[in-house]
Parts: structure tokens; sequence; C-alpha cells
């Protein structure tokens, strides 16, 4: 068992783990035997790793805990420690931060004035501000503030700090989505789906966003491409929770036993995520798909396969109960985005 | 029409070699394959005309120092006078699009030979180059030089068809045409070749690449001769494998063997195989060409089918690729599915190696997971053990979470001989939760750490009564740690105490803890975070009645003895479950500490007062 193990044993098997629960685990557990032992710099190091393993695979939360306490440490001391690294991860942190909702709008707006600051002192470019203030006001559904400021950072010069171009590109994506202007979101997608751009994260995300758009604009043949091959690439990984919804809402209308599948592949990943807003997609969608599946004639007498640790005491044989449990989770989350962004966007976007 | 052609060339010839170099290829050795390829296409094409033609390739080392020259020479259709101009436009043409056009590859046959020879320049000052076309005409001989200029002169005696390359090498390049690497290249490029490579050096010559072996073409012949293929890849892979499963595609135009790696790979490994595109050598770090949960394998891979990129070192990502990854995938599983079925002994070697990767494939794929579950291990608080004989206790299979719940628990549960499974590592909570599925007559159940709690004897009602004061005064000095107490009997008897936390209040406790270190912005943030769990965020501290001191403590409370041994006990539990403390627990210990001991010597004195 783990319990001997030293922090060298932990950080070196973390190590050879791909992202995820396992590796957290260990990190965390990495994390503790130093501070109990006093360890503060292999105890940032082990944080440094959380963050990064957090981040990309589902636990925002964890990354944030962990973080908060990294700043804390290198605010005390900076000179210890690798300001890049953590400048770094603050942009993971702050992009997340809207997604729950429990923080209020106000505190947002601190954390990215602070953020601005920090990049400031340290003679970065201004556009990171400009395009997390971008991001932020997405997600508080204020799509003017944010034309605003889509409009400042694409002005200034891109720096080493800057995300990638890959990601940024998606940004923008999701800019004309939630403006509604599908011929706009496929023009912006056009390098990504063309390959010229890429990264970790990028195509695998828009391949599951282009879905609905070019349903709506008649260009069902090139979507059932993409979902194919934008569902191999997330499968399986607790990063996608909302690609998985977004695939899930194309296939209610396309192909719903399909969807079905996707449902029953990637419950056990949503049921577990710490991000409010993906699993709130997740579960509306989840619901929309199951009523529209009992319409099929396969449906009948189908009992959905729950993951063992899904929290759902009712019989996994009536779809429309289960709908229903979906859809109230989703809602009364939603409720919560509107309360605290002041508006009805997010529920909107569920309705 | 003839003058700009000439134009673009020279002035575009030395920024070329700069791309070629610097960016085509991976490394200058490379030169060796393109030349390799030029003489395999052309042989192929002078195949087309004459079919059952006996292609063949000879490269000559000569002289030493700054004369030391290499000579690769084919039998293939040669060029002739035009072709050569077209070659030299054709590079022209990809100089002035620009680097873009020569990564996307879109050339021909003759584009190719040229951008081939090119990459010659990486390693010699000059190329000269004879050849004799099949379709007639003079020989010819072309000279180019690195600065763009060149010539090209009809030779006065007439050749027999097929083109010979001459290098001279530079001083910086010696290495690449020392006898010994060229023979090693020669084979790591050429081992599929279907003709002879010769190489020539001190008037001795060599057949670099023995017969292609038949299952190379139908690697459904390859069982039959294990020994051989298991050669074969311990020679060109460099590892002693001791299995391997034959791989087809549907079409036939791609194939190969899978060798199982003999031994444990990490899941994070570069997983490399090593491909040939109609006999050469393209990658030997080819990734992308079979799924990515078959990291347990190294395959020797041929194909004829995919789009190679301009540097003819990787392939394309498109949608043929794709399908021939698939099918690769599918034959891979259906030589595991064989030997579940067939070579159960086989499998069950196979696994141990490679767990983790059978447990990917497995959560992605319920039938395969039926077919080889009983073999799949996991730690479990009866020790390591396969799946099947886990199931063939009969129990019901708990399992935890996480690494962090499991390590809460396992004291316990297996003082209590509970049958609960760690599977906190990667796939295994899936697998755990699947397996009710495809195993109708196994049940599993996740179990949180608060949850063991349920094996513990209870109290009875008139005993627990007995314990009441005890206990009100533990909740209320535990009450500021946001935990509760709670008397149960549970094993072993030596174990006073036991924490355990839910996910809520796990969660919880990270946050205060980052919260005491974090800026006051963040602290605020973390803040607003914990008011949304606090309600649920309550610990437990199970005393232990079948404990000695335990028994003390309850049946004898004190308003001042009390508090403090059970504020002690809930540390030293903390501190037996690895946790780390806040601020506030850390004062409880060290003040404890000093109390206990002025209360142990004020009570030495008492004793000694007395007598």
């Amino acid at each position: 068992m783990k319990t001997g193990m030293d922090f060298e044993d932990l950080m070196e098997e973390a190590y050879q783990l791909p992202n995820g629960a396992a590796k957290l685990g260990l990190l965390e557990e990495a994390a503790r035997v130093a501070d109990i032992n006093g360890m503060v710099e292999e105890a940032y190091e082990a944080r440094s790793e959380i963050v990064d393993a957090a981040t990309f695979c589902g636990y925002p939360m964890k990354a944030l805990i962990a973080f908060s306490w990294q700043l804390g440490k290198f605010d005390q001391q900076p000179e210890l420690y690798d300001e890049e690294t953590l400048l770094w991860s603050y942009k993971w942190i702050l992009g997340k931060m809207p997604d729950f909702p429990e923080i209020s709008r106000e505190k947002i707006m601190e954390l990215l004035e602070d953020f601005g600051a920090r990049f400031k002192s340290y003679g970065y470019s201004e556009r990171s501000y400009w395009y997390y203030r971008f991001r932020i006001f997405m997600d508080f559904g204020e799509m003017e503030e944010a034309g605003r400021s889509y409009d400042k950072f694409r002005m200034l010069d891109r720096d080493f700090m800057s995300d990638c171009e890959a990601c940024e590109q998606d940004e923008i994506l999701r800019y004309f989505m939630l403006k509604g202007d599908d011929e706009k979101v496929l023009e912006v997608a056009k390098p990504i789906l063309k390959g010229r751009m890429s990264c970790a994260e990028i195509p695998h995300l828009t391949l599951s966003e282009v879905l609905m758009p070019l349903y709506r604009l008649g260009r069902k043949d090139e979507a059932d491409k993409h979902q194919v091959k934008g569902y191999r690439l997330i499968k399986g990984e607790n990063d996608f929770v909302q690609s998985f919804s977004e695939q899930m809402e194309y296939l209610t209308l396309t192909n719903p036993a399909k969807g079905i599948d996707i449902l029953e592949e990637t419950l056990v990943l949503a049921a577990d995520h710490e991000d409010a807003y993906a699993k709130m997609m997740y579960y509306a969608k989840a619901a929309s798909l199951l009523r529209r599946w009992t319409e099929e004639k396969d449906s009948e007498g189908y009992r959905l396969r729950l993951p063992a640790s899904f929290p759902y005491e009712g019989e996994p044989g009536d779809l429309l109960k289960l709908a229903d449990y979906f859809e109230e989770y989703a809602r009364a989350t939603a409720a919560k985005f509107d309360q605290r962004n002041g508006n009805t966007h997010v529920s909107s976007l569920i309705a | 029409m003839s003058t700009p052609n000439e134009y673009r060339f020279q002035v575009n010839l030395s920024g070329m070699i700069q791309i070629l170099s610097n960016h085509l290829y991976s490394s200058p050795k490379v030169f060796l394959r393109e030349l390799m390829q030029n003489a395999t296409d052309a042989i192929t094409a002078r195949k087309e005309v004459e079919p059952g033609y006996q292609g063949e390739a000879r490269i000559e080392l000569t002289g030493t120092g700054d004369q030391l020259t290499m000579m690769v020479e084919d039998n293939g259709v040669g060029l002739t006078e035009a072709d050569i101009h077209e070659f030299l436009a054709m590079i022209g043409q990809s100089s002035k699009r620009g680097q873009q056009a020569l990564l996307d590859g879109e050339t021909s046959f003759i584009g190719r030979f040229g951008i081939g020879l090119l990459s010659c320049f990486m390693v010699s000052h000059e190329i000269v180059m004879l050849t004799q076309s099949v379709k007639g005409g003079p020989s010819m001989e072309w000279r180019g030089k690195p600065d763009g200029t060149y010539t090209i002169r009809q030779l006065d005696t007439q050749l027999s068809p097929g083109t010979k390359v001459y290098l001279r090498c530079t001083p910086e390049a010696a290495h690449y045409f020392e006898a010994e690497y060229v023979k090693e290249a020669l084979f790591y490029y050429g081992a599929l070749l279907p003709y002879p490579v010769t190489l020539i050096h001190d008037g001795v010559q060599s057949v670099v690449n023995q017969d292609s072996p038949i299952w190379l073409t139908r690697p459904e012949l390859a069982r039959s001769c294990r020994a051989e293929v298991l050669a074969f890849g311990e020679r060109l892979l460099g590892e002693k494998f001791q299995d391997f499963i034959p791989l087809t595609t549907a079409s036939g135009r791609t194939g190969g063997i899978a060798y199982v790696l003999p031994h444990a790979v990490n899941l994070n490994a570069k997983r490399s195989h090593r491909v040939y595109l109609k006999r050469m050598l393209i990658s030997e770090k080819a990734e992308n060409i079979l799924p990515e949960w078959a990291f347990f394998v190294k395959c020797l891979i041929w194909t004829d089918e995919l789009q190679p990129t301009a540097s003819r070192e990787h392939f394309y990502e498109n949608e043929k690729l794709e399908e021939v990854r698939s099918e690769l995938g599918d034959a891979l599983r259906l030589g595991l599915t064989e030997m579940a079925e067939q070579q159960t002994e086989r499998l069950q070697k196979l696994i141990r190696l490679h767990a983790l990767s059978m447990k990917a494939l497995a959560v992605q794929d319920q039938q395969f997971y039926a077919m080889i579950h009983r073999w799949l291990p996991f730690e479990t608080t009866r020790g390591h053990r396969e799946l099947g004989e886990l199931i063939d206790e009969g129990e019901t299979l708990y399992y935890t979470g996480s690494i962090d719940e499991y390590r809460q628990i396992h004291h316990v549960a297996s003082a209590q001989s509970m049958l609960v499974v760690n599977a906190g590592y990667i796939y295994d909570k899936e697998l755990m939760a699947m397996l009710p599925v495809i195993m109708n007559n196994v049940e599993t159940e996740r179990i949180e750490p608060d949850e063991v709690s349920m094996t513990f004897t209870d109290v009875a009602p008139a005993e627990r009564n007995q314990y009441y004061d005890a206990l009100r005064l533990a909740d209320s000095a535990l009450q500021r740690f946001r935990c509760r107490a709670e008397v149960k009997g549970f094993k072993p008897a030596d174990l006073p105490v036991l924490f355990t936390l839910s996910q809520e209040s796990s969660t919880l406790r990270a946050l205060e803890k980052a919260s005491e270190e974090s800026t006051d912005l963040f602290s605020s943030v973390l803040g607003s975070l914990s008011s949304g769990i606090n309600s649920a965020g309550y610990s437990t501290l199970y005393l232990n009645v079948n404990n000695p001191i335990i028994k003390r403590v309850l049946t004898s409370p004190d308003n001042q003895m009390t508090p403090i041994a059970i504020e002690m006990l809930y540390v030293n539990a903390l501190m037996m479950g690895h946790y780390a403390m806040n601020k506030q627990e850390l004062e409880v210990l060290n003040q404890g500490i000093v109390r206990f001991i002025d209360w142990g010597l004020r009570a030495n004195t008492n004793h000694e007062g007395d007598a």
C-alpha cells in the first residue's frame, strides 16, 4: 500500500501516470507528506503538478485549492519560485472561475484585475488580460463587453505568455456561437478543421462544437464525419464533458441510439465532475436525449446503464423519470449561475 | 520560356537547402534514404513497363579523406534530358511557392526525385549524376553545386539504363560515409526491399538485405514461422521479443507484425512503431498508425496506401490513416480474442506484463472486457489478486473510488476480513462499475470511507446511555474541528479511534489548509466555495469500545480530562491517517503534550508526597 511511501517515490509514480484521478491521488498524497515534514519547496512542486493535472481532467476545484496555496507561498518568498510557471497556471485558474456559481461576479472581476496587475508587473503583454476579460464576459453572457474586449485583445501583440493560437481561435469560435452566427462559426473553425491549428485540446473541442452549426446549415454529412472523429479524440477523457454534451445534442436530432451509447459511456465521467457548468450542460443534454429516445421503438423496456456510483435511487428503466432527474439538476445549477450573473444567460442556454 | 526557370533555380537553391536541412528532414543522415527511395521509385517504374524485371541497387565507397566518395547506382528507368530539366524546374517551382508547397508533398515522381537528390547537399558539396533512360536517347551527366550552379552535358559513351549518383563527402559529414555506418543504415532503411542492395567497399561485396520473407506480404503465415519472425524482429527492432500478433487490413494493402513488448511500459511512453511505405522505411517513430491503447506492442508495419509528408518521414493525418488505424486496432483485438479462446496461458503472461494496456482497452470495449476479465489484476484487502479469483469468492465486491479512500479504510476493512478493491488506480473504478454489466452473477458496490462504519458493531442503547456524558464532552471538544464522535465496536481492538472523512469534508480540509496559506483575495474566494460545502462537511471520529483505554475514557467522564483526551485522540487519528494538520490542530497537539507531561509529573510528585 502507499502508506509508507516517501515524497520522491510518490512523485515518481505520479509522473508515470496520465492525468486522472489516480495521478491526483498520488500528488495529493505527496503534497501531504511534504506538508507534514515541513518540506515547503517540495510541497510547492507537488501542488504545481496538481494544478496541471487537475485543470485538465475535470477537477478545477482541486486545481484552485492547490493554486491558492502556491500563490500564498509565492508572495511570501517570490525569489524561491519560478514566476512564469505560476502565472501561466493563473490563466487556467482564472479561466475556470466563472464555472463556479458560488463565486460572485465582483470576486471574479477582482481576480481578473489581480491577474492583470501581476502580468503587468512582470512586463508581460496586456493581451492576456484582455483575452481573459473577453472569455469571462462571455461566461457572464455580457456579449457587448465581451465584444469590446475581443476588439481590444486582437489589436495587441502576442507574447510568450499568450494562449496558443488554436485555443484562442476556439474561444473566438465560441464568441460567434453565443452570438448565433453559424456561418461565422464555421469560417472561424476552418483553420482548425483543416489541421492548420492544433494543440492538446484542439481540434478535440472544436469538432464537437461545430456539429450543431453544421446541422442547422444542412451540412449533415460533414457533421457526421466530425462527430465520429471528434468522439474518437475525446472518448474516455474527463476533460471533455462539455464536448460530450454537444455530441449528445447533435445525436438527439440525428441518431438517438448512438447518443444513448455515448451517454452510457460518459456518464461516469460527468457525474464525478467538479466543473458545475460542464456538468450542467451535460445533464441538460442528457435529459433531452432521453426524452427523444423514448420515442424510438428500441427504447421499449430499455434500462439505462448507470454507473455504480451514480446517486439516483429510481428505476433505470423509467427513462422519462430519469430525464426529469437530469433536467432538474441542470435547472437548479442554471438558476445559481443566473443569480450570480444577474441575468438569464445560462438558463437560456439549456432551455 | 527557357530563362525564367533557370533564374528561379539559381536564386533559390541555397535557400532551398536551408529549408531542407532545417525544416524538412530530421537529420542530414536521411540523404541515404532519399537516394534509396529514388532508386526504388526508378526500379518500380521500370517494372511497370517490364513485368518481372529484376531490379538491383549497388552502393560503392571509394577513396579516403577529402577524396571519400559514395556512388549509388540503380538499374531503374533512368532519366532523359527532358526529365532532368523537368525536375529542376519542379524544384524551382517548389521553392517559389515556398516551404508550404514542399510540406504539402503534392509532387510527382520526378519532382520527388529532385527534392530527394537535393537532400544530398546536406552532406556533399557536389552531386554528379550519370543517367541513361530506358526510353533511349544519349546518356547524360548532371553536375550540381549548392550555390545553384550546374551543368548538363551529353556523354560520348552509351551507358546501360539506370542512374548513378556520386557524392564527395564534406568534412563534417565524413561519419555518414563510413562503411560500417552505411551498411547499418542501408539495412535500417531497406531491410524489406524486394530487390538486392549490395555494398562494395575495399573490393568486398556484400548483400545488405536478405531475401524478404514470405510472411511479410502474407502475415497470416507468420504464425507458422515463429522463430524466424521473432529473430527478424530482434534484428530490426533491437529487442528480444517472445510473442507477436500478425496484423492485416481488409484491403491487404497494409499489414505487419505487432511484437509484444517483453517489458512493462509506461502509459506516457511514446508509442513508436516502425513503418515501411512501399517497402522503404518511412518512420521509426510513427505514433499515429495504431490506436492509443496499443502501447503494449511495437509494430513493424508496411503499407502502400498511405500518403507520406514531403520529408517522407511521417504520414498525413487523413481519413485513410484513420481507417487503417482502426483496422489495425481490430486486427490486434482479434489476435487477443483468439488468445483468450485458445491459448489462455499466453494471454495471462501478456496481461501480467501489460495490465494497464489491457485495462485501457477493456474500459472501451465491453466484449473484450468480458473475455479477459478473469486475468486482470487488482489490489485488494486480501492482497494482489486476479479478478477471476475475487469473483470466485462469491461476495459483493466493494471498491473505493480513490487511493485516498482506500488508504483511509483498508486497515479496518482487512481487520474485519471485508473484501475491498482499491479502484483508485487508473481505469479500475470504471472496470469495477462495469463488472455487473458484463457478468450477470457478480455484484459490485462503491464504498465510501464513512460506510465502512456500517460493518462496525453497534453499541446497545443501554450501554451507549452510560457513555452519554463522555460523548457530550467529546462532541463539544470536536465541534471546532467540524467533527463528531461516535461509539462503535470494531477490530482490531488495539486501534483506539478511527477518523473518516467524506468526500465533502475531505475537500473542505484541503480548502481550509490552502486558505490559511493564500493571499487575502484567494482566501475569500475559497471562503465562498466552502460555504457551499459546510453543511455536509462533518467528519467522524469513531471511538472503539473494544479498546481498553477508550473504555476508560468513556466510563470516567471528567470535565477537564475528557476533552483533552478526545482532542489528543483526534490529532493522533489524523497523524495515523497521514492527514496534514492545520494550525489549530497543531496547537492542540503541542498544548496537549505539555499538559500531559505536566499531569504526569504532578501525579508523580503527589504520589511521592503520599509516601
